[in-house]
């Protein structure tokens, strides 16, 4: 029951070639801004600071930054469908039959988690493309398997996160302004436009609360790790870039980033079943 | 015979709005129930409570020997609807909806394909099963709608003005397919309508305004009971006809150059007829129709 549902969304996700292409925009706008302007800057940057492969180094961080959107914006176009069904009053045809809502709510979660990796793959598998094209090399095979992982981590993370959002969405007009906005205001939440450095100190600290920022920090530092030994880089010049994070004048390990994406991931998808729980119709 | 629907004292409101006003009535298994009414009056209200999709706020509802508000899953295993506007996704075809949809229903594989081609056939759809839904015509869509609606083998179809917004030979071909089911898989059919001639073919009708049944009984019995037969002559001397009327206290109405009168039954007219058989061009006598029963009863025309 749950899987057909399931296979129902994902058909109506990846027919809909429009919704697929805005999902990805967020992605294509990162690309683009950083192919036409911030690129050259940022690399002429790194260079004076490690000479060494530093365009190599600086595509994988935008990449690793690319990767941790996708995950949002994908998760997020999937969860488009909930908000047609429930726009368009398709959900009396499921009310009228013999499923229980959780059963439908459970079957939007896993299709946009599916969708969110599926896209977040391709979208892994085009940035190694486009690394090797511009003198990278492709991933080492333990990077490539920590990557997978990070994407799965990461898009738990984002759906629960959006499936909150979501949840008060009830029309699609509203749907199409939180998926702009959620687009846009993504990449500056995770360092991405503008490196985590350049920042007030408040933006930091909001950057550092916002969960997917901790996913962009563990991709860069995997796929950054295949251009330069990071361990020589200097601290000050990660921080900057957003490859470690500073809090209260410690950086914080690898498993608190796990931790934090996980529990706050857990705790997003409660608040959003409470809020979905509380909309039911009488 | 069985009653499988039965409805006491049914209430609901929004807000102020009282939707449904305290309704009574009850549907014989196996029959053609239509449910009449402006728009407004309460029909979808109605049948959105009997299909378990609104709660009532108070009566009692007993569906195929279920009260609504316990067991609501078994209530709705028994029952298909077809909603005014179609609920189906555009983007998939005919055969993946009706595939998804009867996954709700705990079927095994071979059970659910089974239904899926029953219901093609019996809708006549199958040539277009692999088209995607969004692309077919409205009449092609209804009966995909209805496909729908029977893919539980249900033993009772719900149909919200199942012919609206068709065109008239469309309407006939969807109106068929629903009388097909009710005659012979002897399903119960619950329909409104706001069409005179549907409500005219149903076995039984209720009438519905304001949230309260106006009138209740076979098709004949309405008529009989609140439509009158009416004589349309046309004279050759007009003076003459209106001369010989008045001077028996015949009420009548012109129109333009036709006189109607109403009668209490058709007999009546054979002897205005035989009274002024040397002065009439032209005549004619009609039974009455559910149109002037539903005018007499709700004192309103039946709007679109």
């Amino acid at each position: 029951m749950i899987f057909s549902l399931v296979k129902r969304n994902l058909k109506l996700y990846f027919r809909d070639k429009t919704s697929v292409f805005f999902s990805l925009l967020g992605v294509f706008i990162i690309i683009g801004l950083y192919v036409i302007f911030l690129g050259k800057m940022m690399v002429s940057y790194t260079e004076s600071v490690i000479p060494e492969n530093a365009k190599f180094m600086m595509t994988s961080w935008i990449m690793a930054g690319v990767i941790s959107v996708t995950t949002v914006t994908t998760c997020n176009g999937a969860f488009g469908i909930m908000v047609e069904d429930t726009a368009l009053n398709k959900l009396r045809d499921f009310k009228v039959s013999p499923i229980k809502r959780w059963q439908l709510v459970l079957s939007y979660i896993i299709s946009s988690m599916i969708v969110g990796i599926i896209m977040s793959l391709l979208t892994f598998v085009a940035s190694e493309v486009y690394i090797y094209l511009e003198g990278g090399s492709i991933v080492s095979f333990t990077a490539f398997i920590k990557i997978i992982g990070m994407i799965f981590l990461s898009v738990f993370s984002s759906s629960a996160m959006v499936f909150l959002i979501i949840s008060f969405i009830k029309s699609q007009n509203a749907f199409g302004t939180a998926s702009s906005i959620i687009g846009t205001l993504v990449g500056f939440l995770t360092g991405i436009y503008i490196p985590v450095g350049n920042l007030p100190i408040g933006v930091q600290t909001v950057i550092k609360i916002f969960p997917l920022s901790h996913s962009g920090v563990l991709l860069r530092q995997i796929m950054m790790q295949e251009a330069v030994d990071l361990a020589y880089v200097p601290e000050e010049f990660k921080l900057f870039l957003g490859v470690n994070f500073e809090v209260n004048g410690s950086i914080l390990s690898s498993f608190l980033h796990i931790a934090y994406l996980l529990v706050s991931g857990v705790l997003f998808y409660i608040l959003a079943i409470i809020v979905v729980s509380k909309k039911r119709s009488k | 015979m069985n009653k499988i629907i039965t409805v006491e004292n049914l209430y609901k409101s929004y807000g102020h709005t009282k939707a449904v006003n305290g309704i009574d009535f009850y549907v014989d298994e196996g029959s053609l129930f239509a449910f009449l009414g402006p728009n407004g009056a309460g029909k979808t209200t109605t049948i959105n409570i009997l299909s378990t999709l609104l709660t009532k706020d108070d009566g009692e509802v007993i569906i195929n020997g279920i009260k609504i508000g316990e067991n609501e899953d078994d209530i709705r295993k028994s029952i298909g609807i077809v909603f005014q506007e179609g609920v189906l996704d555009p983007l998939l075809s005919v055969k993946e909806n009706l595939e998804t949809r009867g996954s709700f229903y705990g079927l095994t594989k071979d059970v659910l394909a089974e239904r899926v081609e029953a219901a093609l056939l019996v809708t006549g759809i199958q040539n277009i099963a692999s088209r995607k839904y969004g692309s077919l015509s409205g009449g092609q869509k209804r009966r995909a709608d209805i496909a729908r609606a029977l893919i539980n083998a249900p033993k009772i179809l719900f149909l919200d003005e199942p012919t609206t917004g068709l065109d008239p030979q469309t309407r006939k071909r969807v109106w068929n397919t629903i009388i097909d089911l009710q005659k012979e898989q002897k399903m119960t059919v619950f329909l409104t309508t706001h069409y005179m001639e549907e409500a005219d073919k149903a076995d039984y009708v209720v009438i519905i305004d304001n949230g309260k049944i106006v009138a209740k009984g076979t098709p004949s019995f309405l008529k009989d009971n609140y439509s009158k037969d009416l004589l349309k002559i046309k004279p050759i001397n007009s003076s003459i006809l209106e001369k010989n009327l008045n001077s028996r206290n015949i009420l009548f109405e012109k129109k333009i150059d036709i006189y109607q009168v109403k009668l209490e039954n058709s007999l009546e007219s054979i002897d205005i007829i035989n009274m002024n058989k040397d002065n009439i061009e032209s005549f004619q006598v009609l039974n009455g129709t559910m149109d002037d029963a539903f005018i007499n009863i709700t004192g309103k025309e039946i709007r679109e």
